[in-house]
């Protein structure tokens, strides 16, 4: 679960009709993003950051809250937490707190089940004698399925902080909103439902895939998401499953600050097609000209000496049929995680590879499998 | 209001009996149109027309089991997302089971829709389980085992498969797969074009993919693809066993 800050600022939770609480709003991410440039809405009066990085940078969770507590009060009262996953880092903030990393779960126990905003859950366990988070947490998983569907068991997971997505907890329109197009632009949701918003498929397939998840954990089931990149390992991201990963028009991906979308123009992008694999730990690979010296390619991209052959994670060497490229790849120049680069693509007889190298070192980033 | 029995049934004979055939014709024409998209009371799956000719009904038929590529062969991955790809647009569910490394730009380019394609990258020792609780509620299934299947565990996800009327789809890799499928697909003459010596850059791949299968389906059928054709999707590509003749030349013109 990813570690964030969350900014909240009661005084712009309605929206009004000239747009001026949405214009503070505004005016509070820029202010919030001198300290990190990925800034996303939540809802209105609410946003997001990621604090693991900005926290070493500005000297620790405790000086970045102060930071930001200081610029978001010059634009509006505000109230800033930090938590493991939004749920509990908005109920962080909501006190003002820092909940240490993997404290989620006695952080969020003595609170009352009606804060997980499904009353007619809270309203079972109610009658169930069960009050708070804690006590519906200490339910045992095999049993929370069966009695309260999927949505009953992945509010489990959250109020055991094992999750941090709740649904309906984000308003994927506000950054639409903030980007300043109108409502009507919002796509319509085309869904094949016959009865009201979920098809019985679609019903089916999250019973079957929280079973799944409850064998294998929640990160066990992962739905793929496309985003702009350079290399195929920029272009797509893998999140948790979650009945709230439905298609509902907009997911929150596409907030404010996820940057350019996948159909973007990317300078440096591979042409197409991409490649079917795209290995998830990159594997090590040595790249040899027909004198069998290894090849290097110069401080601009360029290749000194023409490939001839490859082996794999020291497997034997296979001649190239063909090859193309080098493609440079200089990116995130401002960051510690620079990574500067060529891309080039490698034909043998039993596969066509897509090989990086960093620092003289070659590796296989991905297979056109 | 009381109608006898063999009224009715006179009734009924004379209006079908009556009806044109344009009339019927739109009417099936219609009927095609408001058919439900993803109804699990049909028997068959959609499939993409370059792949349609290789199965027996033009089409996935429901509680079949395919596999897809002999131990080894590079590409079989595509050809199993080729496969399940037009029910994924058409709003079936589809999963990937075992294959850790999924390029998610590849799959939407062949039409998966992503926001119905569940994956469980690394299932581990628990993989034949997630796959029976996966074939449930899931229309499609891509299982890449991540381990050689014992007879017993792939006879049983085969059976629970037919048992729910999904399409199992098994790419043995190299773990294999003990079970005679309804229905086998393998690759050969599998070549990429595209890339000479530093010029150009991979266009498409040109391979032959053949169909075997049971009772039906036991005639072996042949057809050409391109898989990924040069915009990522999947098309047919022209015959020739001397390969790439017939269209021009992949390779750019100005290197």
């Amino acid at each position: 679960m990813d570690r964030l800050l969350v900014v909240r600022c009661p005084d712009l939770f309605d929206e009004d009709e000239g747009g001026g609480v949405l214009r503070t709003f505004a005016e509070l991410i820029d202010a919030v993003e001198v300290y990190c440039p990925w800034v996303t809405p939540v809802r209105p009066g609410i946003c997001s950051l990621p604090a693991r990085g900005p926290a070493r940078y500005f000297g620790g969770e405790d000086a970045l809250v102060e930071l930001v507590q200081r610029a978001a009060d010059s634009i509006t009262p505000a109230e800033v937490g930090v938590a493991d996953g939004l749920f509990a880092a908005v109920l962080a903030a909501r006190r003002g707190r820092i909940v240490p990393a993997g404290a989620t779960g006695e952080f969020l126990a003595p609170l009352p089940v009606s804060i997980l905003g499904d009353s007619d859950l809270a309203g079972l366990l109610d009658r169930l004698g069960i009050r708070t988070l804690g006590e519906f947490a200490a339910l045992p998983d095999a049993h929370i399925l069966g009695r309260f569907g999927a949505d009953g068991a992945h509010a489990h997971r959250v109020a055991g902080g094992r999750s941090g997505e709740l649904a309906d907890l984000r308003q994927p329109r506000i950054a639409r909103l903030l980007d300043g197009d109108s409502d009507d632009d919002l796509p319509v949701v085309a869904e094949p439902g016959f009865w009201g918003g979920v098809s019985d498929a679609d019903a089916r397939a999250a019973r079957c895939l929280s079973a799944a998840q409850d064998l294998l954990g929640p990160d066990g089931v992962v739905i793929a998401r496309l985003q702009g990149g350079r290399g195929p390992t920029q272009r797509a991201r893998f999140v948790t499953w979650t009945t709230a990963a439905r298609p509902k028009g907009l997911g929150p991906d596409t907030a404010r600050r996820a940057g350019p979308g996948p159909g973007a123009p990317w300078p440096g992008q591979i042409p197409p097609p991409a490649p079917a694999v795209v290995h998830p730990e990159s594997m090590r690979a040595d790249l040899a000209d027909a004198q069998g010296e290894p090849v290097r390619v110069t401080g601009r991209g360029l290749l000194v000496t023409s490939p001839d052959r490859l082996s794999i994670e020291g497997g034997p060497w296979e001649p190239l049929s063909g090859w193309a490229g080098p493609w440079p790849a200089d990116e995130r120049w401002w960051s510690r995680a620079h990574r500067r680069g060529a891309r080039l693509q490698a034909v043998t007889a039993r596969a066509a590879h897509l090989l990086v190298v960093e620092r003289g070192c070659w590796s296989v980033e991905a297979t056109y499998g | 209001m009381f109608v006898s029995p063999p009224r009715q049934r006179l009734v009924r004979e004379r209006t079908s009996r009556d009806r044109d055939p344009a009339a019927l014709a739109a009417l099936a024409a219609v009927a095609e149109r408001t058919r439900p998209i993803a109804a699990s009371q049909t028997r068959l799956l959609p499939v993409a027309p370059p792949l349609a000719g290789l199965l027996p009904d033009g089409a996935l038929r429901r509680g079949t089991t395919v596999t897809v590529g002999a131990p080894g062969d590079d590409g079989a991955l595509s050809v199993a997302l080729a496969l399940v790809a037009a029910a994924s647009a058409t709003g079936s569910w589809c999963a990937l089971i075992g294959h850790p490394g999924l390029g998610a730009v590849a799959a939407a380019d062949l039409g998966i829709d992503l926001t119905r394609l569940a994956i469980l990258p690394r299932p581990g020792v628990a993989w034949a389980e997630a796959t029976a609780a996966v074939l449930e509620g899931v229309d499609l299934v891509v299982l890449c085992p991540p381990f050689a299947p014992r007879h017993a565990m792939a006879r049983r996800l085969v059976a629970r498969a037919r048992e729910r009327r999904a399409v199992l789809v098994v790419v043995p890799g190299r773990a294999g797969w003990p079970e005679p499928p309804d229905l086998q697909l393998h690759m050969t003459d599998v070549t990429w074009e595209g890339v000479d010596a530093g010029k150009g850059h991979l266009r498409h791949r040109r391979m032959t993919v053949t169909s075997t299968g049971r009772r039906s389906a036991a005639r072996p059928i042949r057809r050409h693809l391109w898989l990924p054709a040069p915009d990522g999707t999947l098309a047919e590509a022209p015959d020739g066993p001397g390969g790439p003749l017939d269209h021009p030349s992949p390779y750019d013109p100005a290197a």
